[in-house]
């Protein structure tokens, strides 16, 4: 250096700011002097560069001389000089300032660090006219970023350089966040820093001051979120793709009420427009770690089901679909690598995970609006019907199944039923009931579940849990069932019914099958009947207990557990609709059970009876059909003219295309109508408007009309003959064990799709034709 | 007028525990610190030493070696004149891991970075990797290599003043990997050569 040979010519902004500095460093700034050289600096703004190079150069001697005094002084007038300064003029400036900020960054001192960010963020906070596009900060991000993870053993000096860091990172970003041209802060390289630095802060707090100014975890979270709120489109991947990595490295996963948190923070900093960008990633996310552990998956399953519902309200249209979609692609994918895995402990995390995802999509469900939640209901339901096409009968197929609709029945607890003919369109109402009747019990039960929280309107719900005779003291909450209700059960009742008994034929049913359809039944009572519709109650209620009669493939329990049923539900009805001829009907019929000891035909329902099958049914326990109607007929309802048996008919026909098993359909047909007294006219018979409709809607083929020929001349024949004859007939005709064969491969066509459609007909047949044929080659000949 | 002519910044990576921090420790401050914890994301040290009359200043980045820093020391690479890749000779494991650390310079630094690989705890009588066996695995990838010991300060300022001098050489032919556009970047005098007059005002 070669100061002084310059010392007697020094130009006079080298004096004046010679001046500034104290004869003792402890005095500080000459405060009169500093005064001079601003009204200089101001008045000839050309020489500001020099001026600001001058005092660099006195402050990169004193640091070398560790005089950090005098280094505090120069920072000190930059920073009154910068503030003094005009904009257009600052430019010269800057230069000098910032290398001087970054000269004190590289100090190890603490104390200048500090200083040095206060300057810098001064510095930020001005808004200069012309930004310069030659300036760099690369190097105050990698410094800030470096302080933010300061580890120093004084917590003081450590709270206090991180806190420093942290300032410096928001003075970086407010810097530069409106122009990508001066510095791109999105770049990997800058969020890279940025981001893993605030996070690391906010991950583990040490103490709750709740104070920007002293504890660096509020200060990271509030600089995080101003980062976000910031990101335009296009930025906001920059800055989710390092949280995930940063979550993924520190495992913040498994910290789960952080890693809620700062979603939450996210979601709720960022502009509303990209919510799903955040739920998307989340979820490719997930596909990325399916080779980490479930548990990991699980967690991030969990994060994504606490936001997801903040995102619910931004999305639309085919935004919604395809949340749905991929959640439910996730599921199936989870669901495969279930059945590959085969490991008991890895099942029980993949469950774990499946749970996690399908609250994910239940939460989201829930904040959409009822309209788009039937739409979400039906897109589960055809993806159902979809997974059974691809994979026919697997036990992946299953399993696929069994977890959409129990994402199915998520949504549905979301989703609050007003009207039936909104809740249950027709075209969901029929996969619906078809899946009510699916070989597997556990979908079953599934499709029961579904059923009731749609038409729980009320709450009453966990009053059905178990068949019982005693209600007066339940206090159901009801209303009288709307007109457009009547409509809706007078038009699908029926085949409500017809799918409930039908769901009751399979022997695999459990208790909890039982009790379900139960409970669907009990609600639909409560709900959905009117005078105008009880009649289809009753006949189902007959329907049961034909079934528990004649159906001998049934296992006794179920047989028992279906009588229990039948009373419980007779009587529920009862008081219901205030029906006191019915009450002392159901009164003498327990009153008998109770006499003969047949305490397995009464609540509650139990896995195992002592009775012996022979001595099951004493005389007069059963219902009796006559004076079902006699009693009901006192108040003023007449069932005679329902259609009911029918409709069950209906039903079988249809489910089974192959409608040359004339058998079954004459074994069903005696069964539904078992008790010839009751005067029941044939639909062909009469003939209504409705009755018309429903025909001509349910695509009657020849074939089937000729079975409905058949059936009702089977029927006029057996209309003569007495109950107890009629089941004996319908006994022996039950040759071998035909029917039961047959229903088993009924039921395992009815899991599986949409035999039922005609459109889905034909690209499933190709899949069954092979079994089918070996069985019943005459149904082949197309 | 800068107090340098030269400004390079030298990144240390490796595994946690190899010595990186002690050996910035020693070379900028000259002790060997005693209880080192391990460094959390990154630290930042300067040093100016002076090569042929030329003052060089050395910008340090000395990462974590633990892996859930990995993130945020990465991205430090890029920006690095020379990478010091260190590994501990008495312990197997950590010269194990250099492959995947090449890996990682290969994907994220310079490719024209210059790469030194460390053979640090040189003092241990407990070696695991023998000499050749570092020399080798340095020259099959185009790497210095030194052996050093942060404890006994051998080889620690040779091996920065080597760098700062390979570096100098590279600058001067102009095959320095160049990071600060243009020449009134804050960062000017770090890659580009000129020569100021002493006194210019
Ligand atoms: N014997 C011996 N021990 C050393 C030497 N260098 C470092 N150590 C010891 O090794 C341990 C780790 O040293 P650090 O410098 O913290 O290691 P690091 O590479 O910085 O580790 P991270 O910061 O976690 O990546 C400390 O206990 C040091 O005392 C050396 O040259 N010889
Ligand atoms: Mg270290």
């Amino acid at each position: 250096m070669c100061f002084s040979c310059f010392s007697q010519f020094r130009p006079r902004y080298k004096r004046l700011v010679d001046d500034i500095f104290p004869a003792l460093p402890q005095d500080g700034l000459v405060k009169s002097n500093m005064e001079k050289l601003t009204f200089y600096a101001v008045s000839s703004p050309e020489k500001l560069d020099r001026i600001g190079e001058y005092l660099y150069q006195k402050a990169s001697r004193d640091i070398t001389r560790k005089r950090d005094s005098y280094v505090k002084i120069a920072m000190e007038a930059m920073d009154q000089l910068l503030v003094a300064c005009h904009s257009q003029t600052l430019n010269l400036f800057v230069e000098s300032f910032l290398r001087m900020v970054q000269k004190l960054l590289e100090c190890s001192e603490p104390e200048l660090q500090i200083l040095a960010t206060q300057s810098f963020v001064k510095f930020a906070n001005i808004e200069e006219d012309t930004p310069s596009y030659h300036r760099r900060y690369d190097f105050f991000i990698e410094k800030f970023s470096s302080m933010c993870h300061n580890n120093s053993p004084d917590l003081f000096i450590r709270d206090g350089i991180r806190l420093a860091g942290i300032k410096g990172l928001q003075g970086v970003i407010r810097k530069t966040v409106s122009d990508d041209l001066v510095e791109n802060i999105w770049e990997p390289v800058h969020m890279d820093k940025i981001i893993p630095s605030l996070l690391y802060n906010m991950q583990n707090p040490r103490y709750k001051v709740d104070s920007e100014e002293k504890d660096p975890t509020v200060l990271a979270e509030s600089c995080f979120r101003e980062l976000v709120g910031r990101a335009s489109f296009g930025h906001v991947k920059s800055v989710i793709h390092p949280v995930l990595r940063h979550f993924d490295l520190h495992d913040l996963w498994s910290s789960k009420l952080f890693a809620i948190n700062c979603y939450r923070l996210i979601m709720f900093s960022i502009q509303s427009q990209y919510l799903y960008t955040v739920v998307e990633s989340l979820m490719i996310h997930l596909d990325e770690t399916s080779k980490l552990s479930s548990k990991i998956r699980t967690n991030i399953a969990d994060v994504l089901s606490k936001i997801i519902a903040i995102a619910a309200g931004e999305s639309i249209g085919p935004t919604v679909l395809e949340i749905i979609n991929s959640l439910l692609t996730h599921l199936r994918t989870s669901v495969t690598r279930q059945s590959t895995n085969n490991m008991t402990d890895v099942d029980e995390e993949e469950k774990n995970y499946q749970e996690a995802l399908i609250s994910a999509l239940g939460e989201f469900a829930a904040h959409l609006p009822d309209y788009q939640k039937i739409e979400i209901m039906m897109f589960i339901m055809s993806k159902i019907v979809q997974s059974k096409a691809v994979m026919a009968f697997s036990n992946i197929d299953n399993r696929i199944h069994l977890i959409c609709l129990k994402s199915l029945l998520m949504v549905c607890s979301k989703y609050t039923s007003i009207h039936m003919t909104a809740t249950l369109p027709q075209s969901f109402l029929d996969p619906l009931l078809r899946c009510s009747r699916a070989f597997d019990s556990q979908i079953r039960l599934l499709v029961q579940n579904v059923l009731h929280t749609l038409f729980d309107r009320h709450g009453n719900g966990t009053k059905f849990i178990k068949p019982t005779l005693e209600f007066s003291l339940l206090n159901f909450a009801y209303e009288k069932c709307s007109r457009s209700d009547t409509i809706f059960m007078s038009k699908h009742g029926p085949e409500i019914y017809a799918s409930l008994c039908e769901s009751l034929e399979h022997k695999n049913n459990s208790i909890d099958n039982v009790e379900a359809v139960y409970k669907t039944f009990a609600l639909l009572c409560l709900e959905l009947t009117s005078e105008e519709t009880i009649g289809d109650f009753f006949h189902a209620l007959i329907n049961i207990q034909d079934l528990a009669l004649t159906n001998d493939s049934l296992p006794h329990v179920l047989k028992y557990q279906l009588h229990t049923i039948v009373i419980c539900l007779l009587s529920l009805a009862a008081y219901i609709h205030s029906i006191n001829s019915l009450q002392e009907l159901v009164n003498t019929i327990i009153k008998t059970r109770k006499e003969v000891k047949a305490l397995h035909l009464l609540p509650d329902l139990c896995i195992h009876y002592e009775v012996l099958p022979e001595h099951a049914l004493p005389k007069g326990v059963l219902l009796d059909q006559i004076q079902l109607v006699e009693c009901l007929n006192h108040a003023g309802i007449d069932i005679t003219s329902k259609n009911f048996p029918l409709v069950h008919r209906h039903s079988w026909v249809e489910s089974a295309p192959i409608s040359s098993l004339s058998d079954v359909s004459f074994l069903e047909f005696s069964s539904n109508s078992s008790s010839p007294s009751i005067e029941r006219k044939y639909p062909h018979e009469d003939l209504t408007f409705e009755a018309m409709k429903q025909v001509l809607s349910e695509n009657v083929d020849k074939q089937r009309e000729q079975e409905i020929v058949r059936g009702v001349q089977i029927f006029e024949q057996y209309k003569s003959l007495p109950f107890t004859d009629l089941m004996n007939i319908s006994n022996r005709n039950e040759e071998d064990t035909l029917p039961y064969k047959l229903g088993e491969i009924f039921n395992k066509l009815n899991t599986d799709s949409n035999l039922r459609s005609p459109i889905r007909y034909d690209e499933q047949k190709e899949c069954y034709k092979p079994k089918l044929e070996s069985l019943f080659p005459e149904c082949f000949v197309y | 007028m800068e107090d340098y002519k030269f400004l390079f910044k030298v990144v240390l990576v490796g595994n946690a525990g190899v010595g990186k921090t002690c050996l910035v420790r020693r070379f900028t401050q000259g002790l060997f610190p005693p209880g080192q914890g391990a460094t959390i994301g990154v630290d930042f040290m300067i040093k100016t030493i002076e090569i042929d009359n030329e003052k060089i200043k050395l910008q340090i980045w000395d990462t974590a070696g633990q892996e859930r820093f990995r993130s945020i020391t990465q991205s430090y690479y890029r920006s690095a004149h020379a990478l010091i890749l260190v590994y501990d000779i008495s312990c197997q494991p950590t010269f194990d891991c250099l492959p995947d650390w090449l890996r990682e310079i290969e994907e994220y630094a310079n490719s024209k970075v210059l790469r030194v690989l460390v053979g640090n705890k040189l003092d241990r009588e407990d070696r695991e990797i023998p000499t050749e066996v570092g020399e080798q695995f340095a020259q099959r990838h185009n790497m210095y290599y030194l052996e050093t010991s942060a404890k006994e300060a051998e080889n620690v300022e040779r091996l920065f003043i080597q760098i700062a001098a390979e570096l100098m050489e590279q600058a001067r032919c102009k095959e320095l990997p160049r990071y600060e556009i243009g020449s009134e970047s804050i960062d000017q005098n770090a890659t580009t050569i000129k020569t100021k007059p002493c006194c210019n005002n």
